[in-house]
């Protein structure tokens, strides 16, 4: 729970550079001297980052409405304030085995589809520059992820993840 | 977003709704074989309006075609309509249809962002050739409201010559100033903007303006800065009503009014000659007046219509709903279990009753007539009528039903599609044929809509010849749809037409075969969720039925709980719900149910087992049967339990998971329900086609 607690300030800064971003050079400039803002989840001992221009919100609990005769990594629809979500199950997915506990829920906005996908936890946010990141090697594994890098503290190596080929079915 | 756009964006959508009103009009006077008085002064406005907003966009070739057909309604207001003798009418009819499509090509071309037709010589010349034998035959009769005709026009090119020397005029001696904000720009559209506000109340021959060219030529916007715009009235009156439009209207620095003092005796002698048309204009303005006042009554019926951006209404719906479920999330809060709230309760159920209304009213703000697509229709038949050389009517039935403007701008082309179907192919060549079949000379296509509280039902019925199976299936063998070795029933070479690369006509013609076929009306309809079926009978006509679902409608359904998952079915859909035993079960030889029900058997489907749900009951005595029905099929659904009837808001599934055959599985939307979770609509039909599969 306190994962979530001092998430809260992060999350609201989230939301505020998926806002600015796109809305004039000032974002553009930035993002040529900083690099990009990634979010950090956690999936066992993966770390994923997702651009947190994409990241609407986060939320700690939710009710998912399960659908029939989908996949079993489609956890169902959610209802957040008026708006019905889909929930992903990005463990399931992955082809992970369920864990127990909490989980929480990243809701994205990616070329205007809204999605909410399950993870363990929220690590941290960080700023990277796109020269940094490195191809993935080859691996049929990882087919969701765009590329990796070193996360800057040093904590480990963040896999970045590419919402378009999460949210393609096949 | 600029507002550059936004301006743009008003114009086209104000230009459409007038050429809408005027295509209506038109096609009235058109069946009466004339234009009322009202009518002609309604078409003037329009014009007037259309000419004074290209103006204002500098879309000159608009603002000049407008401004001669204006001159020619011009010469019928003052004149009434006898001056356009018979042999003119069908031309000054067509000319009108003829200036309607021009204007529409126009403004489609302005949204698609293209440059203007420059080339509108010949169609000028068309009109002017129209007013020149409108003016010639009263001219050649010598009666007098020729010269009345012509008088105010010269009187106005006198006025502006003199005008620009001479501040005053002894026709219009009671004149008005008005000088425009410095630096305020355009003081030549401003001023014409003025003068439009000013027709409004006053005849175009009770007053001047100087100078006179303002609408299209910028150089004249130096004269309004420097002499001001001057304005010149032939009653009093009418000034004092001019003032408070001017003070009204923006970037007005000042004004001030002054009476023409006859100067010399010159002009005075010239008068008597000008006194007869104006004797007569005064004539013809008390008869004007009527009209005038209706006009005015009738605009400002129309002020009470305000047009809002659709993605506001869709924020103001979504907000709405919010509110629905937050109140209910209030009042049955858990916080309040065991509480005796005498008052709370009180009020909370006021708070229901409120939002129920509010709710009740966001939704029928999308709803719009579907009178605006259908009144398009008659046009279609007109034109049709006219080159086909058939005789045929269009009945319009519920044009008062309202639908989602989503829906209501969806729904026109393949209306439209299947107009032109009836009337190219459905309707006899000949009327000797008809008459021969035994039918009335004159062919009949009804088009109706009817709302079902869940679904619109669209009808598009003609009496013409119908299909001819045999011609269709060989037309079908050919472009290889169908197989000649198969037989196939009426109903299956029906759906022929239905398929893509499939037309009947062997030649392309100008209505029906522009390579779109009836395939492009499915797939539009069902884009909308919604379903086409035709019937025919040889020599009896073809009916071509269109049902499309009310989205974002309100929606009375049952709701039904199977394990955790609970599913809203609409009411329409159940013929009865009853409970059974395991006894009254029949198994056929494939391991399927069937149960009887009034003297009939129906299959039975398991909800539990057919989605695949964990929990719920397989015991027959412990839930209950629903019997459903959708377009003639039905069914028996087992479910756990009724939890009761509901008015359901239907929303759509995320595009995510509609990718995994939702809808093919019978599952159409989804509703938010009162305490926030979300149910699953069935769609009974789809349910029934995926258990057949």
């Amino acid at each position: 729970m306190n994962e979530v607690k001092n998430l809260n300030t992060e999350n609201e800064t989230a939301v505020m550079t998926g806002l600015e971003s796109g809305t004039g050079d000032i974002s553009t400039q930035e993002m040529e001297d900083k690099g990009r803002r990634y979010l950090i989840f956690v999936i066992d001992d993966l770390k994923l980052g997702v651009d947190a221009e994409f990241v609407v919100e986060i939320l700690s609990s939710h009710t998912a409405t399960a659908l029939p005769l989908v996949p079993n990594y489609v956890r169902g629809i959610f209802n957040m304030r008026g708006q019905i979500i889909p929930v992903l199950d990005i463990r399931r997915r992955l082809g992970k085995s369920d864990n127990e506990g909490d989980n929480l829920l990243i809701v994205l906005n990616y070329d205007n589809t809204q999605i909410g996908v399950l993870v363990d936890a929220v690590d941290q946010m960080v700023e990277i520059n796109d020269e940094v990141i490195l191809p993935m090697p080859a691996q049929s594994m990882q087919r969701f992820v765009s590329g990796m890098c070193t996360i800057p503290d040093g904590s480990g190596t963040m896999l970045v993840l590419d919402c378009g080929q999460l949210l393609r079915n096949e | 977003m600029g507002s550059g756009n936004e301006i743009l964006d008003t114009y086209i959508y104000e230009t459409n709704t007038l050429l809408e009103q005027l295509e209506s009009i038109v096609l009235e006077a058109e069946k009466a074989d004339t234009f009322s008085q009202d009518d002609v002064n309604e078409i003037f406005r329009i014009m007037h309006t259309i000419k004074g907003s290209s103006a204002m966009m500098e879309f000159d070739t608009l603002t000049t075609i407008s401004h001669r057909i204006e001159d020619l309604f011009f010469i019928i207001r003052e004149n009434t309509m006898s001056v356009v003798s018979e042999e003119n009418r069908p031309a000054l009819f067509d000319l009108m249809f003829q200036s309607i499509d021009y204007f529409r090509s126009e403004i489609d071309k302005i949204e698609a962002g293209q440059p203007l037709d420059k080339n509108i010589d010949s169609f000028l010349a068309n009109i002017n050739s129209l007013i020149a034998k409108i003016k010639g035959e009263p001219e050649g009769a010598g009666q007098s409201p020729a010269p009345a005709a012509a008088a105010p026009a010269e009187k106005k090119d006198a006025a502006v010559s003199a005008g620009s020397t001479e501040d005053g005029n002894a026709d219009f001696p009671y004149a008005l100033r008005v000088f425009f904000d410095e630096g305020c720009g355009m003081e030549n559209l401003r001023a014409f903007m003025l003068v439009t506000a000013i027709r409004d109340f006053c005849a175009e021959s009770d007053f001047l303006f100087v100078p006179a060219g303002i609408e299209n030529d910028a150089s004249t916007a130096e004269q309004v800065i420097e002499n001001g715009f001057l304005l010149m009235f032939k009653h009093a009156e009418d000034r004092e009503k001019a003032i408070p439009a001017v003070r009204s209207s923006g970037s007005v620095r000042s004004y001030q009014p002054h009476d023409y003092e006859p100067p010399k005796q010159v002009e005075e002698e010239e008068e008597p000659q000008s006194a007869a048309p104006a004797a007569s204009a005064a004539v013809s303005a008390p008869s004007a007046s009527a009209p005038v006042a209706a006009a005015a009554a009738q605009q400002h019926q129309k002020e009470s219509l305000i047009s809002v951006n659709l993605s506001k209404l869709d924020q103001l719906s979504a907000i709405v709903g919010e509110i629905v479920i937050t109140e209910s999330m209030v009042t049955s809060s858990p916080d309040l279990k065991g509480l005796h709230l005498d008052a709370f309760s009180k009020n909370a159920r006021q708070l229901r009753k409120l939002t129920d209304e509010l709710q009740d009213i966001s939704m029928s703000l999308r709803m719009i007539p579907v009178s605006s697509t259908f009144q398009k229709m008659n046009r279609i038949v007109r034109d049709m009528s006219k080159k086909l050389n058939k005789q045929a009517k269009l009945t319009l039935i519920g044009e008062d039903t309202e639908v989602d403007k989503t829906i209501v701008d969806s729904i026109g082309d393949p209306i439209m599609h299947m107009i032109r179907n009836s009337m190219d192919h459905g309707i006899e060549e000949t009327e000797a044929e008809r008459i021969a079949a035994g039918k009335p000379a004159v062919g009949e296509i009804i088009l109706s809509a009817q709302d079902t509280g869940s679904e619109v039902i669209i009808v598009i019925q003609d009496d013409g010849q119908g299909v001819n199976d045999e011609k269709v299936l060989k037309k079908a063998i050919k472009s290889g749809i169908a197989s000649p070795d198969v037989e196939y029933s009426h109903r299956d070479i029906l759906n022929f037409l239905m398929m893509p690369g499939f037309s009947t006509n062997t030649e392309v013609t100008e209505f029906s075969g522009r390579g779109v076929g009836m395939d492009v009306v499915k797939k539009s309809i069902e884009d909308l969720g919604g379903n086409v079926s035709i019937t025919s009978e040889l020599g009896k006509g073809m009916t071509t039925t269109i049902h499309i679902p009310l989205t974002m409608a309100i929606m009375d359904g049952m709701e039904v709980s199977v394990g955790e998952s609970i599913f809203t079915i609409p009411i329409k859909n159940i013929n009865q719900s009853f409970k059974v035993s395991a006894s009254d079960i029949l198994h056929d030889s494939v391991e399927g149910e069937m149960i009887k029900v009034m003297d009939n058997y129906y299959p039975v489907i398991r909800a539990r087992r057919f989605y695949q749900i964990e929990g719920g009951t397989d015991t027959i005595d412990d839930g209950i049967m629903l019997w459903l029905e959708s377009s003639g099929n039905s069914f028996c659904l087992f479910v756990d339990e009724l939890l009761g009837e509901q008015q359901i808001v239907v929303k759509p599934l995320p595009s995510y998971v509609n990718n995994f055959d939702m809808k093919k599985n019978g599952i159409a939307g989804c509703s938010i329900r009162g305490d926030g979770n979300i149910s699953l609509i069935l769609d009974v039909g789809n349910l029934y086609s995926a258990m057949q599969n």
